[in-house]
């Protein structure tokens, strides 16, 4: 549905945005470019969605090239922006109004859309308020509506769940992960979240400084650096720990052994099986363990063996400081931020992209279609390996 | 392509109209002007040479093109909000031509400020001016206008997208608005004003469209002043559009 090949771009200041990134992303998948602020991800989505230019690489969404048939793809995509893209003094209906008629839909089909849209938003009690009563929960599912409003094939989704409240976060989750069942519908979606790549993604692409470093189901990847850590506490500390990981070292199914504060982190295989055999070791020397709990090794885990760095650090700052803005050396977030596709000067092949690519066949299909078919995604590659019912009860990291 | 331009008119003409207090506010300082230069103003009219009965008469054209000036100025700050708000984006990655985006935008300043200058004209008339209102007179002065607020908005867009910032739009456009207005007819007409004034007058389009309204709104219309002046205005907005719509497509990321 997606395919990058090679794409590079720098910017006029000479910073390199996007550094020889590939990425393909199949139809009916949600896939997630992980990044700390700056990675190139914003960047990637607006090339993709026609937005910006490039230098250089080759880029197909739905099967049109985005650079030589950039009305097709248009057609093609949704897109929602990191700011709100919808307008304050007017209410969610006119914003879906107006998005549809640019779209070219007609009277009644966009009135067929924007009911239906408004149910599955859960907008309808608000539809015909201005938008600026609305709280960021319900302006950012406005935006989402407004953006689906031609009932696109893939839909871009630049950090949808900034700067929400926990619980419009779950809300917005839930919603993407049915569109996605649903209606097929492909997402690609950019998030500094560990959580949100993880929970909602089928596949994480893992992006530092415009290049995808890794990118596989978060189990896996997160499989990948093996195993669990169990976390041992003691009644009486210090020298015991220390014997009691003397002992543990010995053990065939321990990795590795590191202490943080007063805790004992051990790195095993399969934590399960490793804990009565913990336990049994610890009675063995006669050490009374306090505490001892199971955790999952998490992206961040696989964010810092792919990278070397850690996401956590820069997890809640959005953006610059008005006043950075503002001094800064004209590079603020809206400045110049958008292409002309009419002027791009690359002279790439007709001949790619192939047009029988992934999801062209998909014919456009109505929302009871799309229900019947809701689940039947089992045999998807890579897709989350846990159950729906339990997908959005997992423990939480917040 | 006309379909595009109508619906986002359509929704600035809703913006607009749901902060109708903003648009009123744009016609407190003409309105001070009118009133206020007016007065002060009075003896010039017993001046030997000057071309009116009344200087308030006189000053009513000069202060139309200011409400124009001061109306359609501000046009590019809103087109950077909306390209910080997102909407333009989402405009973008509709299948909407770029043209389609700019001309909505540059029309709805332009009718805001036709709407802005009928008030004032009509309050003119209620303070005793003795313009001509007739159709006659009143539909030719407003082409004026309309096109006229066409070229600032264009102007502001325009260097609303060279500058990227409100800050300086706003310096550089009332930089711009006071010039252009000191150095045309509207408040002092050209056989009183030095030489060099005069000179740069001749030069500035602004003194064009005010000669054409006062032509207009005149007792005795004439046709070649009013002709030549929407000669020029007209000129001078394909140009300001044309620059407005170049410089909104240039960007390139």
């Amino acid at each position: 549905m997606i395919v990058v090949e090679n794409l590079k771009k720098t910017f006029a200041s000479g910073v390199t945005a996007i550094d020889a990134l590939s990425l393909e992303v199949r139809g009916a998948e949600i896939c997630a470019l992980l990044g700390p602020n700056g990675a190139g991800k914003t960047t990637t989505i607006r090339v993709l969605t026609t937005l910006a230019g490039f230098d250089d690489g080759r880029v197909s969404v739905a099967g049109y090239n985005v650079d030589t048939e950039p009305a097709r793809v248009r057609q093609a995509i949704g897109l929602v922006t990191q700011q709100t893209g919808v307008d304050f003094l007017l209410t969610g209906r006119e914003n879906m109004t107006l998005q549809g008629r640019l779209h070219r839909l007609p009277k009644t089909r966009l009135a067929e859309r924007i009911d239906r849209l408004s149910e599955y938003f859960q907008l309808a009690d608000h539809l015909d308020q201005p938008v600026m009563h609305y709280s960021g929960g319900l302006r950012r599912r406005l935006d989402i509506a407004t953006a689906l409003i031609h009932e696109p094939k893939v839909l871009f989704l630049d950090e949808p769940t900034l700067g929400l409240d926990i619980h419009s976060r779950k809300m917005l989750w839930q919603l993407i992960d049915k569109l996605n069942r649903e209606q097929q519908l492909t997402i690609l979606l950019t998030t500094h979240y560990l959580e949100e790549a993880e929970h909602l993604a089928h596949r994480v692409a893992i992006m530092t400084a415009g290049k995808i470093s890794v990118i596989d189901a978060p189990r896996t990847l997160i499989d990948s650096i093996g195993g669990q850590s169990l976390i041992l506490t003691l009644e009486d500390g210090g020298t015991t720990m220390t014997t009691l990981q003397h002992a543990l070292e010995g053990l065939p199914f321990v990795r590795e052994q590191r202490f943080v504060g007063n805790e004992l982190h051990v790195y095993v295989d399969n934590g399960a099986e490793s804990v009565p055999k913990i336990v049994r070791a610890a009675d063995e020397l006669g050490i009374t363990l306090k505490t001892l709990s199971l955790a999952r090794p998490n992206l961040d885990d696989v964010f810092l063996k792919y990278t070397g760095q850690t996401l956590d650090s820069d997890n809640d700052q959005t953006e610059q400081p008005w006043w950075q803005q503002w001094a800064g050396k004209g590079s603020g977030t809206w400045q110049k931020k958008w292409a002309d596709p009419a002027k791009s000067d690359d002279a790439h092949t007709s001949s790619w992209p192939p047009h029988d690519a992934a999801g062209e066949n998909d014919s456009p299909q109505s929302w009871q279609q799309h229900h019947d078919r809701a689940g039947d995604r089992s045999s998807t590659p890579g897709q989350a390996p846990w159950p729906d019912s339990s997908r959005h009860d997992r423990p939480g990291k917040e | 392509m006309v379909s595009d331009i109508w619906w986002l008119f359509n929704k600035y003409v809703k913006l607009s109209l749901r902060t109708p207090l903003w648009s009123l506010f744009n016609l407190i300082q003409p309105l001070i002007w009118l009133l206020i230069f007016g007065q002060l103003f009075q003896s010039m009219a017993h001046l030997p040479g000057f071309p009116a009965a009344s200087y308030f008469d006189f000053f009513i054209p000069g202060v139309l093109v200011m409400t124009v000036l001061f109306g359609s100025s501000w046009s590019g700050v809103s087109l950077l909000r909306e390209i910080s708000a997102g909407t333009i984006d989402k405009m973008l990655v509709a299948p909407v031509s770029r043209l389609a985006i700019v001309v909505s935008r540059l029309l709805h300043a332009a009718v805001q400020v036709v709407i802005q200058t009928s008030i004032i004209l009509v309050i003119a008339t209620l303070l005793g001016s003795a313009v001509n209102l007739s159709l006659t007179g009143v539909l030719p002065a407003m082409l004026i206008v309309f096109l006229l607020g066409l070229t600032f908005s264009a102007v502001s867009n325009g260097l609303a997208m060279l500058l990227q910032r409100e800050e300086p739009l706003v310096v550089l456009g009332n930089l711009m608005t006071m010039p252009l207005l000191f150095f045309s007819s509207a408040m002092v007409p050209e056989s009183l004003m030095p030489g060099w004034i005069q000179s740069l007058a001749a030069l500035n389009p602004v003194n064009y469209a005010v000669t054409a309204i006062r032509s207009a709104l005149g007792a005795t219309p004439s046709l070649t002043e009013y002709a030549i002046g929407l000669a020029v205005t007209f000129g001078f907005t394909v140009a300001a559009v044309a620059w407005a719509f170049t410089s909104f497509n240039a960007q390139r990321e």
